[in-house]
């Protein structure tokens, strides 16, 4: 490979009294670590300059993170990884800004409302119900590596209307793409092969149903075939856009919060039994996940005009970083903020991000995350970690996720 | 009491209608349905509608005292 996704042209530019520091988010750290990076951070700097590749600015507390979200005028989507301005993916709609982006997410907002997700669950709940009923007879399994994945894929892919069968291809996909967004060099051969396969299975798919005169009941690609742009068909590279985006941020990101979801119960067997003994309350202990685990460890905007901005200066052109987990868990938004409430109740959490660019999935990810938990409990009450080790999670360049989460219990007939 | 939603704010994270059910609706997109409304809020709806104005992430709800 002769060049890197990454430039490293550091802009001159006079900082005034902003803390400058130099930080690469993309190693692998010890499972927790970019979390207690965020505390440290949010009570040091509530905003500092990272001169990592060509440098950006990083906003640590909740007040400038919803601001960054509520304010798209000023930060542009065009990329989300501040370390890297000019991405060579382009997702639709999440790197498109208005007027085009609201028309986009109003052709897919309705795949994936609440409504829409009530009447896929029963599929959804009954893939999940399967997968654990293979794995809990064998009272052990790689939980990230095995059912966390999975169950996401194949929840997805039925979402979609596809072959659930498909799930296979589609995570070595996913893993091999994650392998290189954070910004690792060696990881961009393997990213860029997965985009290619993922792109040709979606090519495949319109083709068998471009020439359908009617779109297919419960069929994502074929829905977006007869949607309409402006009053015009959606070109081949918008539904490509479109439908790897869905793979790419519906699938790691799920799998991703099971684990620390599943980690955090293997782990305080206290919240785990409140769980089982009033299951209830699983949906607000997802939520609570969401808040005190958030994966994203920040998300990347473009500054669009030069302005002041919580006390710094910015310029057009400059990358600005809202580091979600630094705001998550901000004290001076949250009671008890610095704790796993498994019951809380005024949730307000960034774990979708805010604004018009909120997670498209947030709905089918939630039901998801309390299927999961619901059914594993349910099958599976008592569990642990498998090993003394150290768990490790990968670099919040890409989004944070554990590697590996070996889980042991009992063998009940 | 009563209670308003600001439409531009509203992002149909869908957490109000979970937290009211019995007092917010949601449409077919996910979002509220009393965009840019004010409805009056029942006293035994008063701590559901506390609850949806804490959980919304985009400070779309408010609450007018009478």
């Amino acid at each position: 490979m002769t060049e890197t996704a990454i430039q490293h042209e550091v802009v001159e530019r006079d900082l005034g009294k902003c803390p400058v520091m130099h930080q690469d988010f993309a190693p692998e750290q010890a499972a927790g670590w970019h979390w207690d990076l965020g505390d440290q951070l949010r009570e040091t700097s509530p905003v500092y300059f990272n001169t990592f590749a060509q440098g950006y600015w990083v906003f640590t507390r909740h007040d400038a993170v919803r601001d960054i979200y509520k304010t798209p005028d000023l930060f542009s989507s065009e990329s989300i990884t501040p370390w890297q301005p000019n991405p060579i993916y382009r997702f639709v709609p999440t790197q498109i800004d208005a007027p085009d982006h609201i028309k986009y997410r109003r052709i897919v907002n309705p795949w994936f409302s609440p409504r829409a997700m009530e009447a896929a669950e029963p599929a959804m709940r009954a893939l999940c119900r399967q997968l654990v009923e293979d794995v809990a007879p064998t009272g052990e399994c790689d939980f990230v590596g095995e059912l966390g994945l999975r169950f996401p894929t194949e929840a997805f892919l039925s979402v979609a209307g596809v072959d659930t069968a498909d799930a296979d291809m589609f995570v070595h996909w996913v893993e091999d793409f994650f392998s290189g967004f954070g910004g690792d060099p060696a990881g961009l051969e393997k990213m860029t092969k997965a985009l290619d396969g993922i792109r040709e299975y979606w090519v495949a798919v319109l083709a068998e149903r471009r020439n359908d005169p009617e779109p297919r009941e419960g069929d994502l690609a074929s829905h977006l075939l007869h949607s309409t742009f402006d009053d015009r068909p959606l070109t081949d590279a918008e539904l490509l856009d479109m439908l790897t985006v869905l793979v790419l941020a519906g699938l790691d990101t799920t799998r991703a919060t099971l684990g620390y979801i599943f980690w955090h119960l293997a782990t305080h067997p206290e919240h785990r039994r409140r769980l089982v003994a009033e299951p209830e309350l699983i949906p607000l202990a997802v939520e609570e996940a969401l808040r005190y685990y958030p994966i994203v460890f920040g998300d990347g905007r473009k500054v669009t005009h030069d302005t002041e901005f919580h006390g710094v200066q910015l310029k057009r052109g400059d990358m600005v970083y809202a580091l979600v987990a630094g705001a998550n868990r901000d004290p001076r938004e949250y009671e008890q903020a610095d704790e796993f409430v498994v019951d809380r109740k005024r949730n307000n959490h960034m774990g979708f991000a805010n604004g018009p660019h909120r997670c498209l999935g947030m709905h089918l990810a939630r039901r998801e995350l309390a299927i999961a938990v619901q059914e594993w409990l349910r099958v599976v009450p008592d569990f642990r970690i498998a090993t003394d080790e150290e768990l490790s999670e990968r670099g919040g360049g890409s989004m944070m996720t554990l590697t590996r989460l070996p889980l042991v219990w009992e063998v009940t007939e | 009491m009563r209670l308003t939603v600001d439409g531009k704010s509203c992002m149909g994270h869908g957490r109000c209608y979970l937290m009211a059910p019995d007092l917010l609706a949601d449409d077919d997109e996910g979002y509220v349905t009393i965009r840019d409304q004010t409805i009056d809020v029942p006293a035994d709806q008063v701590e559901a509608a506390e609850d949806a104005v804490g959980t919304c992430p985009e400070q779309a709800i408010t609450l007018i005292a009478e």
